[in-house]
């Protein structure tokens, strides 16, 4: 864990039970978890192990059964659903799997849209957004509405409106689920880049130890808790997640 | 802004629904309007009848009259009553009432004996308009005549035939004379068509021995001026006296006036029934949209839109359509009632049909005001509104996380 004052996200024992008719499933089971300003983590782990439900209660878009979850300070719990749409429109940047965008929009409106809710001014809407979209490598599309782009390029545009608003964390769940892992690489390499150069924090889920490798802490879930916390070098990839998953 | 670019778009995303309603809309607002300009017609025709030949819009007359009409009940200083009026900018004018019998060669009927002052009713009331054949009364000719079209039937006379005239005057003597048909009415009103024999003003007073007062005073309002505003400033200008009434014609007849009032209410009747139908057609096709974009729902409100501009521009995208339609509406339905007001249906053998004592016209024109084409168009928009709220609401209080499983 990196050093830099108090966490803006802490989750002290959270559990989420969901009922399926008669069956309890517990997707969490106390997990703990701490991300300071600046980290780039990434939860891992096998299928059904908590991580969507995990991104869901820091996105503030669930509740926990049991347990904190806390936004820079903010317990969630205690927010009226007015304060959570603003938290989430102001603090928080999502990127997900696919069908990420407003398919009326184009890529320009679309990195914009959140900001236009902030009532940002129209001219430092379009200079951020103008900027943001050359960075992520999608300069002179911006015309173009969602079904005109590749997946690769739907996921950029994602990740600009998440960065756009200026939020405390990118949250993503399996970003580079639906797309080849080239173009994986090339989103990694703009949301490090993006981490490195203006220290917004992501936190993202992955299955994709090719992904995991630009991860500079590793939380690995098991059955809802969490099972290893590792911190490593971006681009190194731990020999323990070779023999894993490689 | 953003909330309104995004609902326009997606009225033209699924451009054959979207087309569909909005032509269901613009159809449903077409018939409305010519429906509610023909309504309005009748409904103003009737009352037109109804005021111009026999009632006025207000009247004036001595309180008994209306309930026990006697020749001895009448408004005796009519005529500075009248000029008073006048004077004030109303048109008024005196009518004088009595029984008789009237007869023509072997055959009689009795006869409702009206006195009228020519040019003074002529300026305020429409029966001089009203004449079928022959010419409208003229003091110069006193013993000229104006009757009924059932009447002339029933008499078998025509114009410059004799009818003889039997009564009683005011002195208990039996009044009596020959008069003239110098003109035949058209069917207006069934009391006056059956039996009504016009004189003129003085020849009715010589006749029935009756030198002074009115039996009721006629007043027509401006049109603009609210009827129940009108019947209080004539009050205030008759002068509140002992033994004198002045009453609304809604209030002389009321049951011809609630008639005319359940016409109207028909109106709405009508409109709900196409409005509910239009009503299910946009609520489905909303349903479907939202069903639709449930995920995006999701989406939208994971990056932080709040329920209140989801439902905003849920709505915004069913008042958009019902923009659409109104201006098609309007558009299409301006040059087709325009002629339905100017140039009318004719109703053909319907034309002198008799309906509560009304008489429908020949021709039977629209009426439109104001009001007329803002009801239908006011309508349009509470039905949309309605019919869009449940799916608006659907689609804002979702849950981000289960619209975000969904498909
Ligand atoms: N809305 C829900 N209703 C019922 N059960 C749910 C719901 N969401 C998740 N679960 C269950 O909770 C558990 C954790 O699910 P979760 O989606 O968080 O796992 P995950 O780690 O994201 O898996 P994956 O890698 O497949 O995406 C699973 O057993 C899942 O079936
Ligand atoms: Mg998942």
């Amino acid at each position: 864990m990196t050093s830099n004052g108090t966490p803006i996200l802490q989750l002290d024992g959270v559990t989420k039970v969901f009922h399926q008719g008669d069956i309890e499933v517990r997707a969490l089971r106390g997990l703990d978890l701490a991300v300071n300003q600046g980290e780039f983590v990434a939860l891992w782990g096998p299928s059904g192990s908590g991580k969507t439900t995990a991104l869901n209660l820091i996105g503030a878009l669930d509740s926990p059964t049991e347990g904190s979850v806390k936004l820079e300070g903010r317990e969630l719990s205690k927010l009226s659903r007015r304060e959570l749409s603003a938290m989430r429109r102001d603090r928080i940047g999502f990127v997900f799997q696919a069908y990420n965008l407003i398919p009326v929009l184009t890529a320009y409106e679309n990195a914009e849209s959140v900001m236009a809710l902030q009532g940002v001014p129209p001219k430092e809407r379009r200079d951020r957004v103008m900027k943001l979209l050359a960075d992520v490598g999608l300069g002179g599309m911006e015309h173009r509405r969602p079904h005109e782009l590749s997946g690769g390029q739907q996921q950029r545009v994602a990740i600009a409106r998440a960065i756009a608003s200026n939020p405390a964390v990118v949250l993503a769940d399996e970003p580079t689920a639906n797309v080849d892992s080239a173009t994986a690489e090339k989103l990694l390499d703009i949301m490090a880049k993006l981490n490195a150069e203006q220290g917004v924090t992501f936190v993202f889920s992955t299955h994709d130890p090719r992904v995991m490798r630009y991860a500079k802490r590793l939380v690995g879930l098991v059955d809802g808790a969490v099972d290893t916390d590792i911190e490593k070098a971006q681009g190194e990839l731990d020999p323990e997640m070779v023999a894993l998953g490689g | 802004m953003i909330i309104l670019k995004m609902a326009w778009r997606n009225v033209w995303r699924n451009s054959r629904r979207s087309s569909i309603t909005i032509a269901a809309m613009t159809l449903a607002l077409f018939v409305e309007l010519l429906y509610a300009g023909m309504v309005a017609g009748l409904v103003y025709g009737m009352e037109e009848d109804a005021t111009a030949y026999e009632l006025g819009d207000v009247q004036v007359f001595s309180e008994g009259y209306l309930t026990k009409p006697s020749l001895y009940d009448a408004v005796e200083d009519d005529e500075a009553i009248v000029s008073r009026l006048r004077e004030a900018g109303f048109r008024a004018t005196g009518r004088l009432y009595s029984g008789g019998l009237g007869a023509a060669g072997e055959l009689s009927s009795g006869v409702a004996l009206v006195g009228i002052d020519p040019e003074g009713d002529a300026a305020t009331m429409e029966l001089h308009a009203a004449i079928g054949e022959g010419e409208w009364l003229d003091a110069a000719d006193p013993k000229g005549i104006v009757i009924g079209r059932g009447l002339a039937r029933t008499l078998a006379l025509g114009l410059g035939d004799e009818l003889i005239v039997l009564g009683q005057a005011s002195d208990g003597s039996v009044a009596n004379e020959v008069y003239k048909v110098r003109g035949i009415l058209m069917s207006v009103a069934a009391g006056l068509d059956r039996g009504g024999v016009l004189l003129t003003e003085g020849e009715f007073r010589e006749l029935m021995v009756f030198p002074t007062g009115s039996h009721k005073i006629f007043v027509r309002k401006p049109v603009e001026q609210p009827l129940d505003l009108a019947r209080d400033e004539i009050a205030a200008l008759v002068g509140a006296r002992d033994g004198v009434s002045v009453k609304t014609w809604k209030e002389v007849s009321p049951f011809l006036a609630q008639y005319i009032d359940s016409v109207a209410g028909v109106i709405v009747v009508v409109y709900l029934i196409v409005y509910l139908a239009v009503g299910i057609l946009i609520l489905n096709a909303m349903l479907m949209a939202v069903f639709e974009r449930i995920r995006e729902f999701g989406v939208l409100k994971a990056i932080g839109y709040g329920p209140g501009q989801v439902l905003g521009m849920m709505v915004a995208e069913g008042m958009l359509q019902a923009v659409v339609a109104t201006a098609l509406g309007v558009t299409l339905a301006l040059p087709v009632g325009w002629y339905l007001q100017e140039v009318g249906v004719n109703v053909g053998t319907l034309g002198g049909m008799q309906m509560a004592g009304m008489t429908m016209p020949p021709v039977w024109n629209a009426y439109y005001t104001l009001e007329t084409t803002r009801v239908p168009v006011i309508m349009l928009f509470v039905i949309v509104l309605g019919a869009v709220i449940y799916p608006a609401v659907k689609a804002a209080w979702i849950s981000p996380v289960e619209a975000m499983h969904h498909r």
